[in-house]
């Protein structure tokens, strides 16, 4: 395929997802009161000022990004020793161990949510944000630990043993020579995570009571009131705040297409 | 991982357990009060002040924490914390419907003491007070209350009509003078919304849906309610994206002109009169049109409530708290900086109230004649395959005298009795 | 050190991730499995225990076969569309040249945004009479939500728009893992393009593909947020995937073991998912050479 014919392909793509995008973009400049119109008659800054109002959108924004990073850091920091003794060490069992953590990660989300409320209240962790990021961790420890394995399995074998002849013990090996082999590979673990735990909505809710402690999918789900559903302010403030994400997500898109390379998806 | 990313990564998680962490008292003194409620409005400084002045009468310390907008989500909540034990908090919000199931479930203190049922009947509107007292005992004190009205165009209307045939005229004449205006628009969704309309229906045509305890969902007034609520979609006289619509999507079809009638909750007034608005001037409020006559509109609203696991000492403190945000001052506030309709009767008449919030007052006829959905606690657990069947019908897919005898099969078995 | 010491170097390291595993996800899971096993309707004051009366009681009911027949219906039509879709797309990004960066950055977005902003925002658009696309699309045809058979597909249709750039990323992944040569070699000696798309690249692309399915399907198996903000569940159930079932029934019903035996229902089935893609996926990994 030549780069024209790659580019012809992927403009109805890029229709088919831009074009909604830039529509709940310009949402976000739409007077509420004009929302069933085909057009608005004016932009306005309103929705967005609404939006930041009292400081509750950035704080959530603060807190998602303290809660998003913990997670991916603590996630990494289980996973990727744990992907290495699998890959590299031969410990046995090492596939029924990631079966099993992906059929953990694969209950519904609403069964667990009440019996952590109560393990959670029992060691005082309920409404900080240490115990959403427990929770948030070992859910997606599976899919950390998915990609991980694949990617030290793809490196080639001689680079352990290499490092190993040259008289590293096996952890030395592991943090000198292959983390940083890895790091594509880490990055798109790193990624995934973060754009999970900074979209959770549910356990967030549920866990969090004090408004300085709200993320942003809480902070997105208390805009409005019973009945109303202001989608213009929402809009605004969904596309404030999908911005950091957006900004993480470019700046790593190029390891994570190259760390989906490095041999996660041959396993 | 690099040496500095495995350093940076530790800092996040030292930084995250840092700024997480707080302190705990093991246990909290009687004189701090934990309050759940659902924010308001934009604008927290009046109710702040509210609290506040409670706070100085009476010493004690009252820590607001916000239960998300959602129904669903706020009623988990609520389950989830009441259910582990119900000490997270003292005072909170409750809808209408729940408190049945919860006062059921003992996890509300009986409020009989501090608001004995017969004061709480003489002071409160009849529909709430109705909802609150059970077994002649005092579960909750209402707050704010809704009721379903009638909005109509007031210049395509001349009189807003009392009765279904009236209302099919109504539209008819509307569609006539505005050609590709939409009739009558509801909330026809599959949710409490469609419920509060089908009760709405049942109701205008004279039937009642409680005998005792039990849901009584297939007489032939019900199926009369859900056969009419039917043949609006299928005649036209309502268009079909009701099948769909919840408070919102009606209302900013109405807000937009495109429609004659809607049925929606008193919130939608001051979004109607919006200088921005193209109805603005142009719209009427109303009763519910019934079979013969007005109908009454469905009773929403919140109540306050205290948790059954307070040790006596906080759930003193926490009826003066329940107590002061109830009286009709407080009322007043309510209705004048967040829009909500007072629970007390005599709130409609206060001064203030008439000044500044003059549709809120002129209310005091449509409000006194909401009723409840039915007060039982099994109501529930079988709203949400009433639901299910109400929509089913609605939007053709089966006929109503099926699915109120789908539905009523399922309320039985949840209540335990043989049919 | 010998293997047998790296071994058990190996298993220190894995125990911390058990643990965790163990301790947060393990905990709640063996309590709904164990829930399940009870009536328990708290408002009520029941809590017996009932064995399997529960599951007996599910395959007894229609709204949970109903609702397993739109999942299975949801998981197959999505998967297989986002698949077909992703294809192309990942094809085009591998070979786009300059402002390859861009695009993979723009395609990524729909991606990023939270499902429940995603799927009002699809509401709005597709709203009956009022939104964009009835506006565009008038007389009535486009009005999906409204019809009981038809409403499910715009649920689809969301899915689909937000991830069909994920499985185009796991594609492009898998495509940048092939080696040049062999496409070249292959087109050196005189093979199409389309040719060599289909004798060499698709069969080392199997791999990836069959990892995207996996993963797709698990997930799509789950759907919640799409369904519940676009119809909850409606018209007449006939949107309503196991996972909002399960919600509804714990929920807005408060039946807890019911609910806690239509989440271990759901889990099982994802469970026998998993098992078939992984070992689809094992039998890929034995038929070709060891590295």
């Amino acid at each position: 395929m030549s780069p024209r014919a790659a580019w012809t392909v992927a403009v109805p793509y890029l229709a088919f997802f831009l074009l909604p995008l830039g529509w709940l973009a310009l949402t976000s400049f739409w007077p509420d009161a004009e929302l069933a119109r085909p057009l608005p008659s004016h932009l306005t800054l309103e929705n967005h000022a609404a939006a930041l109002a009292g400081g509750g959108l950035a704080r959530a924004v603060a807190n998602s990004l303290l809660v998003s990073g913990a997670t991916a850091a603590l996630a990494l920091a289980l996973a990727a020793p744990a992907a290495f003794a699998v890959a590299r060490l031969g410990v046995r069992g090492g596939r029924a161990l990631l079966a099993a953590a992906l059929a953990i990660s694969m209950f519904p989300p609403i069964a667990t949510a009440a019996p952590l409320y109560v393990a959670l209240r029992a060691v005082r962790l309920l409404d900080t944000l240490p115990g959403l990021v427990l929770p948030y961790a070992s859910f997606s420890l599976p899919l950390a630990l998915w990609l991980l394995t694949g990617t030290f399995r793809a490196l080639p074998a001689e680079l352990y043993r290499a490092a190993r002849v040259d008289g590293c013990t096996p952890l030395g090996a592991f943090r000198r020579v292959l983390l940083p082999v890895a790091a594509p590979g880490v990055a798109t673990a790193g990624l995934l995570v973060f754009v999970f735990a900074w979209n959770e909505l549910l356990y967030a809710v549920t866990f969090l009571t004090s408004p300085a402690r709200r993320t942003v999918p809480v902070a997105l789900a208390l805009f409005g009131g019973e009945f109303r559903d202001p989608f213009v302010v929402l809009a605004a403030a969904s596309t404030i705040a999908t911005i950091p994400v957006v900004a993480v997500a470019v700046l790593f898109q190029r390891r994570v297409v190259s760390g989906l390379t490095a041999g996660a998806v041959k396993g | 991982m690099t040496p500095s990313l495995r350093a940076l990564s530790l800092l996040a998680l030292a930084a995250a357990f840092g700024a997480g962490c707080r302190t705990r008292e093991d246990t909290r003194a009687a004189s701090r009060l934990i309050l759940r409620y659902q924010p308001l409005g934009p604008d927290p400084a009046p109710f702040r002040e509210l609290v506040a002045s409670f706070e100085r009468e009476t010493g004690m310390e009252v820590e607001l924490q916000a239960l998300p907008n959602g129904a669903d989500l706020a009623h988990q909540l609520l389950v989830t914390s009441l259910g582990a034990g119900g000490e997270d908090m003292d005072v909170f919000v409750l809808d209408v419907v729940w408190v049945a199931e919860l006062a059921r479930a003992g996890w509300l203190a009986d409020l009989s003491d501090a608001f004995p049922p017969a004061r709480v009947r003489e002071e409160f509107l009849a529909g709430p007070a109705a909802a609150v007292v059970q077994g002649d005992r005092t579960f909750a004190v209402p707050w704010y209350v809704d009721v379903g009205l009638l909005y109509y165009r007031t210049d395509l209307v001349p009189e807003p009509p009392r009765t279904y045939a009236a209302l099919a005229a109504a539209i008819r004449a509307a569609q006539a003078e505005a050609p590709g205006i939409a009739g009558y628009v509801w909330q026809g969704r599959q949710y409490e919304g469609l419920s509060c309309n089908f009760f709405e229906a049942l109701w205008g045509h004279g039937g009642e849906a409680l005998e005792g305890d039990r849901l009584r969902l297939d007489t032939p007034a019900a199926r009369a309610a859900l056969g009419w609520l039917r043949e609006l979609v299928a005649d036209g006289l309502s268009p079909r994206s009701v099948v769909t619509a919840a408070e919102e999507d009606a209302r900013r079809a109405f807000q937009e002109g495109r429609a004659a009638f809607m049925r929606n909750w008193p919130y939608a007034w001051p979004l109607l009169q919006d200088p921005a608005s193209p109805v603005r001037g142009k719209v009427g409020v109303a009763p519910l049109p019934g079979e013969t006559g007005p109908a009454p509109g469905a009773l929403g609203g919140w109540q306050l409530a205290i948790s059954s696991r307070a040790p006596p000492a906080r759930r003193a403190a926490a009826a003066r708290l329940v107590a002061h945000l109830t009286s009709a001052g407080a009322n007043a506030v309510l209705a004048i900086h967040y829009g909500r309709n007072p629970a007390r009767r005599a709130a409609y008449d206060d001064p203030r109230v008439r000044a500044e919030a003059p549709f809120i007052a002129g209310l005091l006829p449509l409000v006194e004649r909401a009723r409840p959905r039915p007060v039982t606690p099994y109501y529930m657990l079988a709203a949400d395959s009433l639901q299910g069947e109400l929509s089913a019908a609605v939007s053709g897919l089966r006929l109503p005298a099926e699915a109120l005898g789908r539905a009523q099969a399922q309320a039985d078995a949840i209540a335990g009795v043989a049919r | 050190m010998t293997a047998r010491s790296e071994r058990r170097l190996g298993a220190a390291l894995v125990v911390p991730a058990g643990a965790v595993l163990a301790l947060v996800a393990l905990g709640p899971l063996l309590a709904t499995a164990w829930l399940s096993l009870r009536h328990r309707v708290p408002v009520l004051g029941e809590d017996r225990f009932v064995g399997l009366g529960n599951y007996r009681g599910l395959a007894a009911d229609a709204r949970f076969w109903g609702a397993l027949a739109n999942t299975a219906y949801f998981t197959g039509l999505s998967v297989a569309l986002e698949l077909l879709l992703a294809l192309p797309l990942a094809l085009a990004l591998h070979h786009a040249g300059r402002g390859r960066g861009a695009l993979r950055a723009a395609v990524l977005v729909p991606w990023i945004l939270p499902t429940v902003v995603a799927a009002k925002l699809w509401a709005l658009l597709l709203q009956p009479d009022l939104g964009l696309v009835a506006r565009l699309w008038p007389g009535g045809a486009a009005a999906v939500l409204a019809r009981p058979m038809l409403a499910l597909h715009a649920a689809i249709l969301v899915d689909v728009w937000k991830t069909t750039p994920f499985v185009a990323l796991l594609l492009l992944a898998g495509l940048q893992a092939i080696p040049e040569d062999l496409a070249r070699a292959a087109r050196v000696d005189g093979a199409s393009g389309g040719r060599v798309f289909r004798s060499i690249t698709l069969p080392l692309l199997r791999p990836a593909i069959l990892l995207a399915l996996l993963f797709r399907s698990l997930d799509a198996f789950r759907v919640f947020d799409v369904v519940f903000v676009l119809t909850e569940g409606g018209p007449g159930h006939t949107t309503e995937p196991l996972s909002l079932y399960a919600y509804k029934t714990l929920l807005r019903a408060g039946s807890f073991g019911r609910g806690a035996a239509i989440s271990l229902v759901t889990f099982l089935c994802v469970v026998a998912i998993g098992l078939a893609w992984l070992s689809a996926l094992g039998e890929r990994r034995h038929a070709e050479a060891p590295p």
